[in-house]
């Protein structure tokens, strides 16, 4: 009689010791969504609904680019853990005219039909920081638009009479959505030390997205 | 104590795998990727269980993916579903090491099949979140990019897997939890290498269970039922075949079905 109770007690505490372990592990599972939000994904990237379900997390993109530009998310990222991610403000992506991300990626999160670099669109830029662009309060400055591998059609410049002065002209650099590629070039390369011009999801999910 | 070959040897495998998932990190092209998806020499290979989870999301495999599971499929089905585990894993080479702690052996084990469980709602999760769960989720995964985008807080998962067979379960991980030992079992059924027992050379001293992870595996064989170890748990790691005082356990062939 003894016998079968320490046999159940045992079976009871094994049981006890799984549960515990895998509620750790539904826990981490579920608490991974929590830091979620929008990522610049490397050329080619499926919207992220249908990139989330297709990338592997393998890392294939990250090892053949040759600027390290493509990062990997960590645990820190929820569910995001694993996938590729570019920060504009570190290294962009330099759209390489072979495009190896987009060939190294074995199922599809990087669209196979993606030839031409510059009909990448990850995202696109935005003037966030109007007051404190350079070029918008009236000095040459105009380097995101020299940056763009896309000048003249993703940035173009506008000019216009500085009311200010009354007398000299402004050259404000206006992004043109549809030609922009999303590459962050200009978010690096702006001259400020918090960039006037940063990429941004191409459907931004609210109005107020920009401003965090 | 005897030498085992086959324990060296596999350990040697295990370390060379570890190199060569670390090598895009130290300029090297011809690995890319990691036990997920890789590519070798322009080899395309691909994690069935990986593949598995896409098809089941998106309904649509790529080419390179369809591929580069069959190459897999092909080597562990032909060398033994579990093999990957017992000679490929870093996860397992993680949990093998800890596991030769003093006080590790005193843990108890629990049932190996909750792994096919967990391989079941591992799919079903996957689709309920739009998200291939065990990619996401995967220490193989974690321990393969730790070894070329460097640590990270992600590493997280391995120490709750080394606590956890520590404190509380031995090998719970590999023996009962991992969804991928999971799938490579249900391979390792059907895998025509296998270990086999001559029972006549048997002096049933014990030392072959000590060294298996999943010592259930050898008991029909043990006990004459058998003379092939037909387990799919069996990771053909070879710790038995080595240990074996009387050579009574040696690498053979069977029929698959």
């Amino acid at each position: 009689m003894g016998k079968v109770n320490s046999t159940n007690s045992s079976r009871k505490s094994t049981g006890a010791r799984a549960a515990l372990v895998g509620s750790a592990a539904a826990y981490l599972l579920f608490k991974a969504g929590s830091g979620y939000g929008w990522m610049l994904r490397p050329p080619g990237a499926l919207e992220e609904d249908a990139f989330l379900k297709k990338c592997l997390r393998c890392g294939r993109c990250a090892h053949v680019c040759p600027y390290d530009s493509v990062k990997m998310g960590t645990i820190a990222d929820g569910i995001a853990i694993g996938t590729p991610v570019i920060i504009a403000r570190e290294t962009p992506c330099y759209l390489c005219s072979d495009l190896p991300c987009v060939k190294a990626c074995p199922s599809g999160a990087l669209d196979p039909e993606l030839k031409d670099p510059l009909k990448t669109r990850i995202g696109t830029a935005v003037i966030t920081e109007r007051e404190e662009c350079l070029s918008i309060k009236g000095l040459r400055c105009e380097v995101c638009y020299r940056a763009c591998p896309a000048i003249d059609k993703a940035i173009t410049v506008e000019n216009y009479l500085n009311v200010r002065t009354g007398r000299h002209a402004i050259f404000e650099p206006v992004v043109h959505k549809k030609e922009c590629t999303g590459c962050g070039i200009c978010e690096k390369a702006c001259v400020l030390d918090r960039p006037a011009i940063v990429v941004g999801p191409l459907q931004p999910p609210t109005e107020s997205w920009y401003e965090s | 104590m005897r030498v085992n070959r086959w324990t060296i040897g596999r350990r040697i495998v295990q370390l060379l795998v570890v190199a060569l998932l670390a090598t895009p990190a130290f300029g090297f092209a011809f690995f890319e990727g990691n036990l997920g998806s890789a590519a070798l020499f322009s080899l395309w290979l691909s994690d069935p269980l990986a593949t598995l989870q896409v098809l089941v999301l998106t309904g649509t495999l790529t080419t390179t993916l369809v591929l580069g599971t069959v190459v897999v499929l092909l080597f562990y089905g032909i060398l033994g579903g579990r093999a990957f585990c017992g000679w490929v894993c870093p996860v397992h080479l993680l949990t093998d090491l800890f596991d030769m702690l003093p006080w590790a052996k005193k843990r108890e084990r629990i049932n190996l099949r909750w792994k096919e469980a967990v391989l079941g709602l591992i799919l079903v999760l996957s689709v309920l979140l739009g998200l291939p769960v065990f990619e996401t989720v995967s220490p193989i995964g974690v321990a393969g990019r730790a070894l070329t985008f460097g640590i990270s807080g992600s590493l997280v998962i391995l120490v709750l897997i080394v606590l956890a067979e520590q404190l509380l379960v031995r090998r719970i991980w590999c023996r009962s939890l991992c969804p991928l030992g999971g799938f490579y079992a249900l391979l390792g059924r059907v895998s025509p290498v296998a270990v086999a027992y001559r029972p006549s050379r048997c002096t049933h001293c014990g030392s072959c269970e000590k060294v298996c992870f999943v010592p259930e595996v050898l008991q029909p064989s043990l006990a004459g039922s058998c003379e092939r170890v037909h387990a799919g748990d069996c990771s053909r790691c070879g710790a038995c075949v080595g240990i074996c005082p009387e050579n009574a356990l040696e690498f053979g062939l069977r029929k698959p079905f």
